[in-house]
């Protein structure tokens, strides 16, 4: 068991949902826990500050066992989604709570507030009141309250959904400066998966109470353990198995050769939408040498334009797959492509080790 | 497998609600228990003869049945004097109508003794509406003979209840979605169709909550039945308890017939309750308000709203100005007309001598200031305490919340009656009657002051107690740095509230005291009694400005401390 950082066991059950979730996160680190809203996200986060009993279960922190102290002896602070000022203190006072609970001189105090400003980039705002802040200042101010105790992990839950989307980017980047220069431990608790993904060293994908999967950013969207995480991070269409024979080219000369085998249970296939090909010239073929899935006479059903790319929804034998195409396409109905070691295969939902002959992931 | 843990702070959270939970239960449950067992209790033993013969007797059947058929006809007439203002508030528009509103609030603050010496300064043969109706139309009679009769009766609850009704169906009205209205007419209804079929079905249970209230008010009325009733032919439940108890030395009777009353009460309550929860069932509240910038469109419309302001001004307001007026006025001589003086301040205040029960007039002003402020603050520890332990058990119906409702059940006269009982067995003296005044006031003052904490503390939201702890504050301390800043507001409220409430007291005080015991309520309706109305108008007059603290308070309260 590490020594450094949080290792906990969670154990809680409720009214109409239990939660049994497991994960660890490495001293120093920025771990998101992402999932639907209802999933246990916001519980866990609570249950590690201490705000709810456990049952059973245990809460790790640098090696300690913190599960039985309560909330105020923990060392751990938080920053809550409405941001919790106390709205009868300014900025200043707001800030020093825990230091006067440390019973810091007044002195050291006034120092330590206005390096904490500064650390969250609003110098000279110690006597604003908390009503006379924007929703972004008042952000960083809690921010900077819950770091004023030197915790030794921050909570931070869903600490940017009340902000606008302009915004929200601009926070994150800060959130991510200010855990660079304190190296303190983090907990993200997010909806939003790009959000997660651009900040986090570690994603925690919870659903229903439980860990789904957990992993560096890049490993959860290339390779979903379930197909629940493939479908929760990013886009992607999802076909049963049993298309594979109408669709798979095979070509003689490849070294990766793809074996047609469906297994018991609900056997699909997984791939997101930036590895389809889109070919609006039915008379050339698709520039592929690999072995790869041809849906032919695909009907484009629509098309969005996205800025860097078109977002396509084409209609093949009943399903939709989803693609992204640089270019609009000429005609209505078009070919497209998919490279078979881009497919994620599934039984039940849950991915299968890939049998012998599939091909290889990159 | 549910572990003992320490950090939901069980020491805290087990220790905070007992001193509230103490204090209601000696305070309330006590005087209750004497009531009861005195009503089931005789030198006998154990007996439900008594209680079997006061529910049988014709007499008692007589008086229930009055109690029921004035309250009933009380709320229907306070229905129909609100109604058309609910109508008026809440679809227009005009001047005074802030005015209006602001008024409404004060049946809510203002003692019923204040109440009837209003009407009878007002309304009586020599009052200030005859008197403006005789030099009107050059009568040498008064018009209006309407004190101290059934009238009277009705005339006091419509005048003193129908803001009540007006201020609540008007609130829930101007919330109401207008969208819906303009769908309707859309969908081809007419206005009055519109309003029968889509207005009044959404209305009715605003209407029927608030007139519940208003029975409820009505069926535990005292005093305006026992001086403005005027005879043993109007009594009521509650006077009927008085009279028994402390005119006829029967107060096991008095005992059995508050079992009736309690009864009631808690079944009106219930059923309150019930349509308060049907409302807050019954349409999603809109937040925004809908745009009233409608004045009324005919002259008609016009008149009628304008003559709905004025005379609402009138009744509201007519009877506690002419308190104020008549307070000031004296004659110099029997026969001489009366004139501006300061007579009654300085019998008041011992700087003349002064007649009759002026004299106990001073006293009485000490006595309740110091039982006031007595009450104010004992009864805000209690009311935080219960509040804390509330907040913490949401989830669950409460039981504390409950149990802190618990003496509304309970008119002020049994609950006077619970404490005379216990007087009449300790046969302590004068010191002890205060006492027993204080503890009585404090336990009809609690529901109201946590009324005024509880939704305060519950707009706190969560997170600033999470965030105080997860910053290494203890939970006590949490307490003294967040929570009580922050109710600082309401407990204030809450304390003038209470300060008020015991200052107008007069219902249990009347049952409990002995003649002995002089409070302002008290004195007001010997004086009233002895026809001394001036005097008790200066008392009244002081009454009035307490009142009026309280009203600017809690006008001031609803703009909220903290905006977030």
């Amino acid at each position: 068991m590490a020594d450094n950082g949080l290792t906990c066991s969670l154990k809680a059950s409720y009214k109409d949902f239990t939660l049994d979730a497991q994960f660890t996160v490495q001293a120093g680190e920025l771990a998101c826990i992402i999932g639907p809203s209802g999933c246990g996200k916001s519980t866990t986060l609570q249950l590690i500050a201490g705000l709810l009993p456990q049952e059973g279960g245990s809460l790790l922190l640098n090696g300690q066992d913190i599960g039985q102290k309560p909330v105020h002896q923990r060392h751990i602070a938080m920053v809550f989604q409405d941001y919790a000022l106390f709205p009868h203190m300014n900025v200043e006072q707001n800030i020093a709570y825990p230091l006067k609970i440390r019973k810091l001189n007044r002195a050291k105090r006034k120092e330590r507030v206005a390096r904490l400003l500064s650390l969250v980039a609003l110098e000279g705002y110690q006597k604003r009141r908390s009503q006379e802040l924007s929703g972004g200042e008042r952000q960083r101010v809690a921010l900077a309250r819950a770091l004023a105790s030197d915790p030794q992990l921050l909570l931070l839950d869903e600490p940017l959904s009340a902000l606008d989307a302009k915004l929200r980017k601009h926070l994150r980047e800060e959130i991510r400066r200010i855990h660079d220069e304190t190296g303190i431990t983090t907990v993200y608790v997010t909806h939003d998966q790009e959000e997660a993904l651009s900040i986090a060293d570690r994603i925690i994908v919870m659903h229903a109470g439980r860990v789904m999967q957990e992993g560096k950013g890049e490993d959860i969207y290339h390779n979903p353990a379930s197909l629940f995480v493939a479908t929760f991070m990013g886009e992607g269409t999802t076909l049963p198995y049993s298309i594979i024979p109408k669709t798979l080219v095979n070509p003689s000369s490849s070294s990766e050769p793809f074996v047609f085998k469906p297994l018991e249970g609900k056997h699909t296939i997984f791939f997101r939408p930036e590895h389809v090909m889109v070919q609006d010239d039915r008379n050339l073929p698709l520039a592929e040498y690999l072995p790869h899935l041809s849906f032919k006479q695909a009907e484009v059903q629509s098309c969005e334009f996205q800025g860097d790319h078109y977002r396509l929804a084409c209609s093949w034998e009943g399903h939709t797959i989803l693609c992204h195409s640089s270019y609009r396409p000429k005609t209505q109905m078009v070919t497209l492509g998919v490279r078979s070691s881009r497919i994620r295969e599934y039984v039940d939902g849950e991915s299968i080790a890939k049998h012998p002959l599939s091909p290889t992931g990159e | 497998m549910r572990k003992a843990n320490n950090l939901q702070y069980k020491r805290f959270y087990r220790i905070v609600p007992l001193p509230s939970v103490v204090v209601l239960l000696l305070l309330f449950f006590v005087p209750l228990f004497f009531t009861l067992s005195s009503a089931f209790i005789t030198e006998e033993g154990l007996t439900f003869l008594r209680v079997l013969e006061v529910f049988t007797d014709s007499y008692t059947v007589k008086i229930m049945l009055f109690t029921l058929l004035q309250a009933t006809l009380s709320t229907l007439f306070s229905l129909l004097v609100a109604l058309p203002g609910a109508y008026l508030i809440a679809t227009y528009s005009f001047r005074g109508k802030r005015l209006i509103l602001a008024l409404s609030a004060i049946p809510f603050v203002i003692p019923s003794i204040l109440v009837v010496l209003g009407f009878v300064i007002f309304f009586g043969n020599n009052g200030f509406l005859n008197g403006l109706l005789m030099s009107l139309f050059n009568l040498s009679e008064p018009p209006l003979k309407i004190l101290y009769s059934f009238k009277a009766i009705i005339l006091a609850h419509t005048f003193y209840n129908f803001p009540i009704i007006m201020s609540l169906v008007s609130s829930y009205w101007e919330h109401l979605d207008a969208n819906c209205e303009a769908a309707s007419q859309t969908l081809g209804a007419n206005k009055v169709q519109t309003f029968l079929k889509v207005t009044l079905p959404r209305l009715l249970p605003a209407i029927i909550s608030a007139a519940s209230l208003v029975f409820l008010f009505c069926f535990n009325s005292f005093a305006i039945i026992l001086v403005l009733g005027g005879g043993p032919q109007y009594t009521t439940m509650e006077v009927e308890i008085y009279r028994q108890a402390r005119m006829l030395g029967n107060s096991g009777a008095a005992a059995a017939l508050s079992l009736f009353s309690i009864l009631t009460t808690t079944l009106l309550l219930i059923w309150y309750n019930a349509s308060q929860r049907r409302l807050a069932r019954s349409e999603t509240y809109q937040n925004s308000k809908r745009i009233i910038e409608k004045r009324p469109a005919t002259l008609l419309g016009k008149l009628l709203a304008l003559l709905y302001t004025l005379s609402s001004f009138l009744f509201i307001l007519g009877p506690i100005v002419s308190v104020v007026i008549r307070s000031f006025m004296a004659s110099s001589s029997r026969s001489a007309a009366e004139s501006f003086s300061l007579k009654w301040y300085r019998q008041l205040l011992s700087l003349e001598r002064a007649t009759g029960h002026m004299g106990s007039a001073l006293g009485a002003l000490t006595n309740s200031t110091l039982i006031a402020l007595l009450v104010a603050l004992c009864t805000i520890p209690v009311a935080l305490s219960m509040c804390i332990a509330i907040r913490r058990r949401e989830s669950k119906q409460s039981f504390l919340e409950l149990l802190g409702m618990l003496p509304m059940t309970v008119s002020s006269v049994i609950i006077g009656l619970g404490y005379y009982l216990i007087s009449s067995r300790l046969r302590g003296g004068l010191p002890l009657g205060y006492v027993l005044v204080v503890l009585a006031h404090l336990v009809i003052a609690i529901p109201f002051v946590l009324r005024t904490i509880l939704p305060e503390y519950r707009k706190i939201p969560l997170s600033y107690m999470h965030s105080s702890l997860t910053l290494g504050a203890g939970r006590i301390r949490t307490f003294l740095q967040i929570e009580l800043p922050l109710l600082k507001g309401a407990i204030f409220t809450g304390a003038i509230f209470a300060f008020a409430l015991s200052m107008g007291e007069f219902n249990a005080t009347l049952t409990l005291a002995n003649s002995s015991i002089t409070t302002l309520p008290i004195v007001m309706y010997r004086l009233i009694g002895s026809y001394n109305f001036q005097g008790a108008c200066a008392l009244g007059t002081i009454l009035i400005g307490v009142c009026t603290i309280v009203f600017i308070v809690s006008e001031f309260a609803k703009g909220g401390t903290y905006g977030r």
